[in-house]
């Protein structure tokens, strides 16, 4: 449990653009399901330490907290008219938005990345 | 600090004769008070289905909830019992607690209300003058621990009314180990013309 990765960027958009992509090769026998579930448990790895290592923008996001959870290590924000700062220079605002936090968990190394 | 205005908007109902003399009334800065809900409670099923809750039992074994007004914070344990810290007056306390119970209930559990009680009123005050504490130390020497090594206020335990205050240099008075608030405005009349007496 301790390697275990995170399955939440599934849906994200390339998660769900990725899963689309299998479910399509799989209805058009194209691909094995099995193989495709091997392929989201890389695309839950790569994108694991691809945000750990790779990704370097920052963004500053303020707003009103209209509610918080914290229950099984995962901390819950429900903000309303948030405003995303982002580095670039950008300004992103929303209505409402909730966000899902989880505790860091460090890559897997690659040499055990395909043991399942 | 808080200021030495009588601020009466939160004290409804609760007013009780405040003495003069010093012309001073201590503000109420927290109540902490017990109640039992009288019901054994899945702290999980809480966390997962309330609003502002935080429950992490590998740091401390309560869910841990806050509601906005009145502005409080309570500690919610699986054996039913509950705290409830944070609120400025006694009827506030009271109040916040009948929310949390109801936010309880509501959640599916046979919460009561059993026992509410205060346990402690902290409040805090400013004379406005600069005090000598050594002096004040030496002379009461009997209830003060005054260490400016290791904190800066003077540490006078009163024994009637039994009250804690700390007393810092600048005139800023914090009154704190209360069941009652009379005994904090008690408290305070005591040590007034202790403090007058000490003025820089």
């Amino acid at each position: 449990m301790a390697t275990a990765q995170y399955e939440l960027y599934r849906r994200s958009s390339l998660g769900v653009a990725l899963t689309d992509t299998l479910d399509e090769l799989i209805t058009e026998s194209h691909m094995d399901p099995q193989l495709a579930m091997k392929v989201l448990q890389q695309f839950d790895l790569s994108i694991g330490e691809a945000l750990h290592s790779r990704v370097r923008a920052k963004a500053v996001i303020k707003g009103h907290l209209r509610e918080y959870r914290f229950c099984d290590d995962v901390w819950t924000f429900v903000v309303d008219r948030p405003t995303f700062r982002l580095e670039g220079g950008g300004t992103i605002e929303a209505d409402r938005i909730k966000f899902v936090a989880c505790t860091a968990r460090a890559p897997v190394p690659p040499t055990l990345s395909v043991s399942n | 600090m808080a200021s030495t205005a009588v601020d009466t908007s939160d004290m409804n109902g609760a007013e009780q004769s405040v003495p003069t003399g010093s012309g001073i009334t201590p503000t109420l800065q927290n109540i902490v008070a017990t109640v039992n809900l009288d019901c054994r409670l899945d702290l999980k099923t809480i966390a997962l289905h309330a609003r502002n809750a935080e429950y992490n039992p590998k740091r401390f074994a309560a869910v841990i909830m806050r509601i906005r007004e009145p502005k409080t914070t309570a500690l919610i344990f699986a054996s039913g019992k509950m705290v409830v810290t944070g609120a400025k007056s006694e009827e506030q306390s009271k109040l916040a607690a009948r929310k949390y119970a109801r936010i309880v209930q509501k959640l599916g559990f046979q919460a009561k209300f059993a026992d509410f009680k205060i346990q402690n009123i902290v409040g805090s005050c400013d004379v406005k003058f600069p005090i000598r504490l050594e002096g004040l130390a030496v002379n009461h020497s009997a209830f003060c621990s005054y260490e400016p090594e290791l904190f800066p206020g003077l540490i006078y335990r009163m024994t009637k009314p039994k009250i804690v205050l700390l007393i810092f240099v600048s005139g800023k008075i914090v009154l704190t180990g209360a069941k009652l608030r009379t005994e904090i405005y008690q408290a305070f009349e005591h040590i007034y013309p202790v403090l007058a007496e000490f003025r820089k």
